[in-house]
């Protein structure tokens, strides 16, 4: 389990990412970046979790949409399955998306839409499509093997590295700027690439220790395309709840438990 | 070029309303020709931008004929290497009260990889696709359709679909351009999957969008799309669908080319009759020309540059005609093709092609110019000695007689060995006109034969004004043959159209007597084409449980492209219709063909597609469908007018299997003896209609609406009937316009010995429905000859269908006092001015 | 018979041509009257509106007791048809008829009984001497016969005015002669008024009386006693012009 996965997906990043620098078997002298990457993903580890979101899409002349879901993980990095369920507004309530993670290729995505009674796959082709009217990509939705990422010493200063990440496999992204934290390896920002520049931007705040873990209560995703943002917030965070696999099936999700 | 300003100018100018009326036969023809070209054009173009505005960047459309394929195949196309993106897409044209909506079925997902949807306010919950997906009542218009019908954003709007009526809520608003300019605007976003349940489409598509990767060629991605999905798929570019309808619109062509060649001809008869009455009337001035010094060649010269202008002016008033009419005409094309193909589009503007303007406007000078070659070189031929002397007529060429009754003999015999050859298409057309001409040139012969049966019915009738009124005609051959020739032609015409009407008309009735005879039909639209919406097949069993239903029938028809050609298939219960409505066999074996079919070994071909498309008995056919080729002999051939491009009906086992689709356009009920028609269709409509789309139509109602149909698929005949009367009154009115003119000095002198100004009126209203009267009787006969022809033309090329010859008498015998009254009308201002005036002029006029 | 007070005659165009200028003359009934003057004087448009054909733009024109003026169309027509007959230079048969047709064309336009018609008709060419020529179509016959058949039409209704416009004008010599002569038969017998518009001055002085004209006035009015010996002279001195 040691050098397996690497988070780059927002969700499920900000869910994970790890705590306890204190007790670092690893010295802070240590450049070698996918070290660096192995410890922020063992340091996130968990078997599952559970969280209620509340999301904001901030657009033009600041009009703000709201939506709150309710995720559930089960497994963690690369063979993780989530479900991820819209509980408002009223409109959207009973959405589910389904994800399962695999280690060596992309993920596989279902929608549910209760409303016409059946599931939808997220081709991959459309993963680079905004994520329901938000600032984030479906394939920002996944969790991806740290070795499908080369790595790169980029910078460094007093509190954080700065690395460059560049996918292996086929992506929207040509290539990703990392920032970690010295004191408690949590990733702090990225910024992600595109053939085109700069696509977007995410930042992590408010780190709390929750069950030992080291996690942001809030992300901010900003699309430098389109002058908009989306922040998240989370609410009721646990990890290591007991979740079935039963849960996480397409059955389940129709069932929209 | 003096000469044209000294002479011809102030001529033309003192004739004006003669010439805008010889002119008026160029205007008619090129105008038909302009308009129903434009009008197609426009159709096609309007079609064709639906479909641009529509595609997006999709370069490769994969179909599989109308019924659409399982939606799995999406997947596949998806994994397709060098496939960028792939986007289903489920198009339907439904109608609300506001007129019909084009409804796009996309997946809002990846859509927007190939399609742009600007909407305005693009930002916050509008732009939600989440919305847009959770809820299925989601609609996206366009910001026309929204002002149209004074829509925003979460209005409702009621629509008709598979699942009863239903309200859809109005999600955004596209802005204007690109995509929401397709279909004149008229556009609604469905989500696919909400398309797929409101339009009874079940799990399938109706197409599958396709942009390839950078670098991919179309060849290279059609190759590869067509390893994965299989033969019985079409992949091309969105261009292609354009071409299909470009056939199928090729019909309304054939016959319009064919009403304004014959309008033209028309018109050419006309401008000879003027020329050759102007060529006499300027005798004198022509003879001062040449004692002057003139050549025959500048003469000649002269007056093939009048007519030439007159070619011009007539042509270029035609234009603007044409595309009045196209205006007129467009509307009424696209709604036939929408009705009957259901073809969305949208003619809008009138797409006008400067080819087919500088082609017509040619058409009408060469017409007029040969019109005008006779009168010419009889102008060249003038006599100065002889012109220059008053009061002496030059006879008519005795020769020029002879020699055109030689001709017309010439013409005749070879039409009937033409005739004799017609299994061969170009000798069949070569024979037609050869008859025609042939009637052209004995036109004037019988004219004065006519005239002089005349004469004594006339004298009768009124002793002086008869008989001036005939002696007119029998001295003036070459004044009143002319309009005859134009009056019989049209004439002919009608007659040929108003037959071919009829026999057609007749024929559909048998076919509708024996086809369709259920006593009810059940149905998802008022008509009964329509293919939008489906039926699940599971209707059929509730149905059959409904009391006093003995027999349901499941009929489901779908377009697919065979031999290259979109033909209607007509997949239903073979056996059962063999039982309840045998269609009357053409050819082949009477009773086998049934069999062989219901057992799904072949197909039976109507009619009209074996004429159509080539075909022959026993042909095996390949029609694609989603599993692959399916490869069926023709077993039969039957008589069937379910569709114009023609039909193959097949056993609905084989549609189930090889289309994976058990849907049902049309349910055919038989009633159990003594149940009550009302009753039984009260009771479908109880227990189905509010969870269910449905119309239960009875027997009569199907017939009316297949009536309507014809008619209106008629009605285009029916204008170029009008159009052929108006020609045959115009001409009329050319006629006594120039006599009147001729015989100025004549009535002249009748007024000077006495006559009163009725009298003289009387004369020209005599000779005016004269010559209607001989125009009809030589029209009757040539329109018997012309029919036989017409029916042929039918048969090859445009209906496929062998139509009986049936004289449409009543036809004819209305067309007696509509041409009479218009030659009736057409004389009253020729014998205004016939008595208006002043009279010493009239008597030293010459 | 005929008298003219104050009639004026002008042709409204680019420029008004005063064509004939404030004329007044009695015609007595019987009288035999030639009219002469050099082209373009205006004696053609005198006998058009004596005729009927045209309407005076001045002055009061009364024909046996009807003033034309007042007249509507078809009143002048009436008055033309019944009291009328006109001789034209160039004939002016319809071409399409035979003699006898021409001939009786005004009687058929009148209305008259066949009988009657086909009776006055043959007379008529009697008269003319062209009994022998009834089926024949104008283009059959010479000049002279069909200035007789043109004469023969004009007396149709024995009209009691005849107007002739150059009845010689388009004939030869003799048959000119034998023209006049059969005119001065017909005045002789039906005693007709006769105006006649001519050139030729033998025509002119065969009659009792000559009109000159000049610039659209009467500029002479000549009264001669004309024996049958003079007259058989003009006959023979008619000339074509």
């Amino acid at each position: 389990m040691s050098k397996r996965t690497l988070l780059l997906s927002v969700v499920a990043s900000l869910t994970i990412v790890a705590p306890c620098i204190a007790q670092s078997g690893i010295g802070a002298q240590n450049t070698n970046p996918r070290q660096i990457m192995e410890e922020v993903q063992r340091r996130a580890r968990s078997d599952s979790q559970h969280y209620e979101g509340t999301l904001e899409v901030i657009g033009g002349g600041n009009r703000i949409a709201t939506k709150r879901w309710i995720y559930d993980r089960l497994g963690s990095f690369g063979a993780s399955k989530a479900v991820l369920r819209f509980v408002a507004p009223p409109e959207v309530k009973g959405v589910g998306l389904l994800i399962l993670n695999h280690p060596e290729r992309a993920s596989d995505q279902w929608m549910w839409r209760p409303n016409i009674g059946r599931e939808q796959r997220i081709a991959f082709q459309d993963r680079s499509t905004r994520f329901f009217g938000t600032d984030f990509s479906f394939e920002d939705l996944e969790e991806r093997d740290v070795g499908q990422y080369d790595f790169k010493f980029e910078s460094d200063d007093a509190a954080a590295w700065k690395l460059e990440s560049t996918p292996r496999k086929k992506s929207q992204y040509t290539h990703s700027y990392l920032w970690i934290g010295k004191n408690n390896y949590t990733v702090t920002r990225i910024e992600l690439y595109t053939k085109m520049g700069l696509m977007r931007a995410i930042d992590y705040r408010d780190f709390e220790q929750v069950q030992g873990v080291w996690t942001p209560r809030t992300t901010e995703i900003g699309d430098v395309t389109r002058n908009s943002r989306t922040i998240l917030k989370y609410d009721k965070l646990e990890y290591n709840v007991p979740l079935k696999d039963a849960d996480f099936t397409l059955d389940a999700l129709r069932r929209g438990t | 070029m003096m000469l044209w300003r000294l002479i011809s100018w102030p001529y033309a100018r003192k004739h004006l309303l003669r010439w805008l009326l010889t002119a008026a036969g160029i205007v008619l023809g090129v105008g038909v020709f302009v308009g129903m070209h434009t009008a197609n054009r426009s159709v096609l173009a309007a079609f064709q931008e639906t479909i641009d505005r529509i595609a997006g960047s999709t370069q490769l459309q994969v179909t599989a004929g109308e019924p659409g394929f399982d939606e799995n195949v999406l997947e596949k196309v998806q994994d397709v290497p060098g496939v960028r993106a792939a986007a289903p897409v489920i198009e339907a044209t439904v109608s609300t009260r506001e007129g019909n909506l084009l409804i796009l079925g996309v997946d809002m997902l990846g859509d927007r990889s190939l399609r742009n949807y600007d909407l305005e306010n693009s930002d916050a919950a509008i732009d939600d696709p989440l919305v847009f997906l959770a809820q299925a009542d989601s609609l996206l218009v366009t910001k026309t359709f929204a002002d149209k019908t004074g829509l925003r954003v979460n209005s409702r709007l009621p629509l008709r679909t598979m699942q009863g009526d239903l309200t859809f809520t109005i999600r955004g608003v596209m802005k204007p351009g690109g995509l929401a300019s397709a279909f004149g605007g008229d556009l609604a976003i469905m989500d696919i999957y909400a398309a797929q349940k409101f339009l009874g489409r079940g799990r399938k598509f109706d197409r599958v969008d396709v942009a390839l990767d950078d670098g991919v060629s179309l060849g290279e991605g059609i190759a590869k799309l067509r390893a994965v999905v299989g033969p019985g798929f079409e992949i091309a570019p969105p261009s292609s669908r354009g071409e299909q309808f470009e056939q199928t619109s090729r019909i309304y062509s054939v016959g319009s080319n064919i009403t304004s060649a014959f309008a033209l001809f028309i018109g050419m008869f006309i401008i000879y009759n003027t020329f050759a009455i102007a060529v006499t009337q300027r005798r004198t001035e022509i003879g001062i020309l040449r004692a002057l010094g003139s050549t025959r060649g500048q003469i000649r010269a002269l007056f093939l540059g009048e007519s030439a202008v007159a070619g011009l002016v007539g042509s270029a008033l035609g234009v603007l005609f044409g595309i009045g009419l196209a205006r007129a005409m467009a509307g009424y094309i696209g709604g036939i093709l929408t009705e009957v193909y259901g073809v969305a589009q949208r003619a809008g503007d009138i797409a006008i092609d400067p080819w087919l303007i500088g082609g017509a406007l040619i058409m009408g000078i060469a017409t007029s110019m040969v019109a005008a070659v006779i009168p010419a070189r009889a102008a060249a031929a003038v006599d100065p000695v002889k012109a220059l002397q008053k009061g002496r007529n030059q006879a008519v060429g005795e020769r020029e007689n002879r020699l055109r009754q030689w001709s017309a003999a010439g013409c005749a015999v070879a039409s009937v060995v033409a005739l004799a050859l017609s299994r061969n298409t170009i000798i069949f057309y070569a024979g037609f006109v050869l008859v025609v001409i042939a009637a052209v040139l004995l036109a004037p012969a019988l004219t004065l034969w006519l005239a002089r049966l005349l004469r004594p019915l006339l004298r009768r009738a009124r002793p002086v004004e008869g008989t001036l009124a005939a002696d007119s005609l029998i001295q003036g051959p070459k004044r009143t043959s002319g309009t005859v020739a134009a009056l019989m032609l049209s004439i002919a015409l009608v007659i040929s159209l108003g037959g071919l009407a009829r026999s057609s008309y007749q024929s559909i009735v048998e076919w509708m007597r024996i086809a369709l005879n259920p006593d009810l039909f059940v149905t998802t639209a008022e008509s009964v084409t329509a293919r939008t919406f489906v039926f699940p097949a599971s209707l059929g069993d509730g149905l059959r449980g409904v009391p006093g239903v003995a027999e349901v029938q499941l009929v489901r028809s779908v377009r697919v492209n065979v031999k290259g050609a979109p033909v209607m298939l007509i997949a239903l219960d073979v056996r059962s219709m063999e039982q309840r409505a045998k269609l009357p066999a053409v050819e082949g074996d009477f009773n086998g063909m049934y069999r062989r079919t219901a057992n799904g070994e072949a197909v039976l071909a109507s009619e009209n597609y074996v004429r159509l498309h080539g075909a022959k008995l026993g042909e095996l056919l390949e029609i694609p469908t989603p599993s692959g080729m399916l490869h069926l002999p023709i077993a039969g051939i039957v008589r069937d007018f379910s569709d114009q491009q023609g039909s193959l009906l097949i056993s609905r086992d084989v549609f189930k299997r090889a289309w994976d689709d058990d849907s049902v356009n049309v349910f055919r009920l038989y009633l159990a003896p003594g149940a009550n028609e009302a009753d039984v269709r009260q009771r479908i409509i109880d227990r189905f209609g509010k969870t269910q789309r449905l119309f239960v139509l009875t027997n009569g109602d199907v017939r009316r609406f297949i009536r309507q149909l014809t008619d209106q698929w008629f009605g285009l005949t029916y204008v170029q009937i009008a159009v052929a009367v108006l020609i045959a009154v115009l001409g009329v009115v050319n006629a006594l316009t120039v006599s009147i003119t001729d015989r100025r000095r004549e009535l002249g002198v009748l007024q000077a010995v006495g006559a009163l100004r009725q009298q003289i009126r009387h004369t020209v209203w005599m000779e005016a429905l004269s010559i209607g009267a001989i125009g009809l009787a030589l029209g009757w006969a040539l329109g018997a000859v012309t029919l036989y022809y017409a029916v042929g033309i039918a048969r090859r090329d445009l209906i496929g269908i062998e139509i009986g010859y049936s004289y449409p008498f009543d036809t004819a015998l209305l067309l007696a006092p509509v041409i009479l009254a218009a030659a009736y009308l057409a004389a009253l201002a020729p014998g205004e001015s016939a008595v208006k005036g002043s009279l010493v002029e009239a008597l030293e006029y010459e | 018979m005929i008298h003219l007070r104050g009639i004026s005659k002008r042709f409204e165009g680019k420029r008004t041509v005063t064509a004939l200028e404030r004329l007044d003359v009695d015609i007595a009934g019987g009288e035999m009257v030639s009219i002469v003057g050099p082209s373009g004087s205006g004696k053609s448009t005198l006998l058009n509106l004596i005729g009927g054909l045209d309407r005076a733009t001045e002055g009061d024109l009364e024909i046996d007791g009807a003033t034309l003026s007042r007249l509507t169309d078809d009143q002048l027509t009436r008055v033309r048809r019944d009291k009328i007959g006109f001789i034209f230079q160039f004939f002016n048969l319809l071409p399409t008829l035979t003699a006898f047709e021409n001939v009786a064309l005004p009687l058929h336009l009148r209305g008259w009984r066949r009988a009657k018609i086909d009776e006055r008709a043959r007379e008529l060419l009697k008269l003319v001497q062209l009994d022998h020529r009834l089926d024949h179509l104008p283009d059959e016959l010479s000049g002279g016969e069909r200035q007789r058949v043109a004469i023969a039409r004009a007396l149709s209704v024995y009209p009691p005015i005849l107007l002739a416009d150059e009845p010689t004008g388009n004939l030869d010599t003799a048959t000119g002669a034998e023209i006049l002569k059969l005119m001065h038969g017909v005045h002789e017998r039906l005693g007709s008024t006769v105006l006649i518009v001519t050139h030729d001055a033998a025509v002119a002085e065969s009659c009792e009386r000559t009109l000159h004209i000049r610039d659209g006035r009467i500029v002479d009015d000549i009264r001669r006693a004309v024996s049958p010996d003079v007259r058989q002279d003009a006959h023979h001195k008619v000339s074509r012009v």
